[in-house]
């Protein structure tokens, strides 16, 4: 146990008002801490191993690294969570400040509930919840390598930050967008560094889904591709590329899942619940398109369709389908109003 | 009634695609099924007791083989089509006795199907639909009995799927790899559409499309330009090495 009670101080700011947070290891000892002046996790790493020497052969590893998230709602939200527990500090930033605070309570919470489920250790859980720090201005984000936009889907809104974090943030930052509906290119088009702007797609929920869609606006450079893609690799997703066009990868190939269904149910040649059947017996799909229709809501798909229709200039393809409106207007969106293409209410 | 109809459909003649037929003859002879061939048809007094065509590609082909079937069996004998390009009331207008005609929707391996669409034409008369209910159930395989129309349910939806993906393919949205990860990751896929429509032949892929478009004459049933150029040139999946990926 020799070497355990030196004094420890954060290579970053020299404090050593520093927290020991957890230890692992055997041929290794790996020790991580956070520094509580300058908010950083470090990790120091000694060989227990004679031979290999005494030496701590690793400072840190790259714990330093600052990521911004915009947007505290669910897909902000959980960005933060998966760049937290990944080891990044992350700086939430949302509108106003109960926003963004209540937001990293149901962080703090869901990370609880995964440590009680040991997907986390209590220290990883203890570790992720000091790296989030709420912030209600953009300027906070100066230092960030990466920064990942998830505010509500309105161009004006979108276009207002980005030309924010273009002002503030450090000139190498890449400043992505978890857009799914807009242009990367016309987003990036506002800033004065496109080549460091590209799309990061994620899925809901995000510390669930395994992909993520990296998007290469028309100046996004590849350098920035290449980086956002480790970064997805590094925070345990599975990064895909795609040019910037509507819909990106899955929302446009999967329309036809529900489209085509809407239509087949709409010129009665099988019911949904038929369809749904069909779909998994004969296709091995998990769960059939008016199941799923209920589960995401009935809205969220519709307007994805509307979305991605618009993209492609009213093409055909993608051309929704009235009797999909109809259960919007009737407010009967799905699970979440107990009624959608089946009946929830018991 | 129902056991005297079960004993009765044994005698099966196949016709079609010979990958299908070789298939079919093997699993439907495990299940007690006598394969009658048009050679041991001609000059005997052997009787059929159901036709299974799968003919998807050609249309003027498939016309021509029913009628010539249609000389060699009875008047009463069942005929199952596979009619996953045209509707199955166009394909029973071949006939001279088109009431006896029901269509099913073949697509992908047969051995891989244990669950079957099936549908009647608008000519069908029902005592032939119970025939054919009567005759998936001897040979294990479920049923779903929807509504004419070309394509039917899951090969119309899960083309348009695969067309989509090769148009995005073909106007260098992403890489094929990607496109197959994104949709088996991004929204649980059992599999990627491009190495499915490998899987399942993408002539028959493309067969389904340009029936939909022919028959819907809707432009959102039109082919994908790449679709169309690798079935032309004989790029359709396993049956032939090379699809959208390579094989060995």
């Amino acid at each position: 146990m020799d070497g355990y009670n030196e004094e420890v101080h954060c290579p970053f700011c020299e404090s050593d008002d520093v927290t020991l947070m957890s230890l692992f290891g055997s041929a290794q000892l790996v020790r991580q801490f956070y520094c509580n002046k300058c908010k950083s996790a470090f990790e120091f790493i000694k060989w227990t191993e004679h031979s290999q020497g005494e030496e701590e052969v690793s400072k840190v590893a790259n714990h330093r690294n600052e990521a911004g998230v915009v947007g505290s709602g669910t897909m902000g939200a959980g960005i933060a969570q998966v760049l937290a527990v990944c080891g990044y500090n992350v700086i939430l930033f949302d509108v106003k400040e109960e926003i963004v605070s209540s937001s990293i309570t149901g962080i703090h919470r869901r990370l609880d509930r995964l440590s009680e489920k040991n997907k986390l250790t209590v220290e990883q859980a203890e570790l992720a919840k000091k790296r989030l720090r709420p912030v209600t201005a953009l300027s906070e984000m100066k230092n960030c390598q990466f920064v990942i936009e998830a505010a509500p889907e309105k161009i004006e809104i979108k276009k207002e930050i980005f030309m924010e974090l273009d002002k503030h943030c450090i000139e190498e930052a890449i400043l992505a967008t978890n857009t799914s509906s807009f242009s990367v290119t016309e987003i990036g088009s506002i800033t004065k560094r496109p080549e460091k702007v590209a799309g990061l797609h994620f899925f809901n929920p995000v510390p669930l889904m395994p992909l993520v869609e990296v998007i290469k606006g028309e100046r996004t450079s590849g350098n920035t591709m290449r980086k956002l893609t480790e970064l997805g690799r590094e925070i345990g997703k599975i990064p895909v590329s795609c040019s910037d066009t509507p819909g990106f990868i899955v929302n446009r190939i999967a329309r036809p899942f529900y489209n085509e269904a809407l239509k087949i149910r709409n010129e009665r040649t099988a019911s949904a619940e038929q369809i749904d059947r069909i779909m998994k017996k004969a296709g091995g799909f998990k769960m059939g398109p008016f199941e799923l229709q209920d589960l995401i809501g009935i809205d969220i798909n519709f307007s994805t369709t509307v979305s991605v229709h618009e993209g492609f200039y009213g093409d055909s393809r993608f051309r929704p389908n009235y009797s999909q409106q109809r259960k919007v207007q009737a407010g009967q969106l799905g699970r979440k109003s107990g009624r959608g293409f089946y009946s929830y209410e018991s | 009634m129902k056991a005297d109809i079960g004993t009765g459909l044994n005698r099966v003649m196949l016709t079609g695609s010979a990958l299908l037929v070789e298939s079919m003859k093997a699993d439907l002879q495990q299940k007690g099924c006598h394969i009658v061939t048009e050679e041991s048809l001609a000059g005997t007094s052997e009787k059929v007791d159901v036709v299974i065509e799968t003919i998807t590609q050609n249309t003027e082909e498939k016309k021509r083989v029913l009628q010539d079937i249609e000389s060699k069996v009875e008047a009463e004998t069942l005929i199952l089509s596979s009619c996953i390009s045209i509707s199955i009331t166009e394909t029973a207008s071949f006939l001279s006795h088109p009431e006896r005609v029901i269509g099913i929707g073949l697509f992908g391996p047969w051995s891989e199907l244990s669950f079957i669409e099936a549908a009647a034409a608008l000519q069908t008369e029902s005592v032939y639909k119970e025939q054919a209910a009567a005759f998936f159930e001897m040979i294990g395989k479920e049923v779903e009995w929807v509504e004419d129309e070309a394509g039917f349910v899951f090969p119309r939806i899960l083309s348009l799927i695969i067309n989509e993906a090769a148009y995005a393919l073909g106007e260098g949205a992403a890489s094929a790899e990607d496109i197959d990860m994104a949709m088996k990751k991004g929204t649980n896929y059992p599999f990627g559409p491009l190495e499915w429509a490998d899987k399942i032949g993408i002539d028959e892929v493309y067969a389904v499309l340009r029936g939909l478009y022919q028959n819907l004459g809707e432009e959102r049933y039109r082919p994908a330009p790449l679709l169309r150029k690798m079935v032309h040139a004989g790029w359709i999946g396993h049956k032939s090495r090379r699809g959208f990926y390579e094989r060995g």
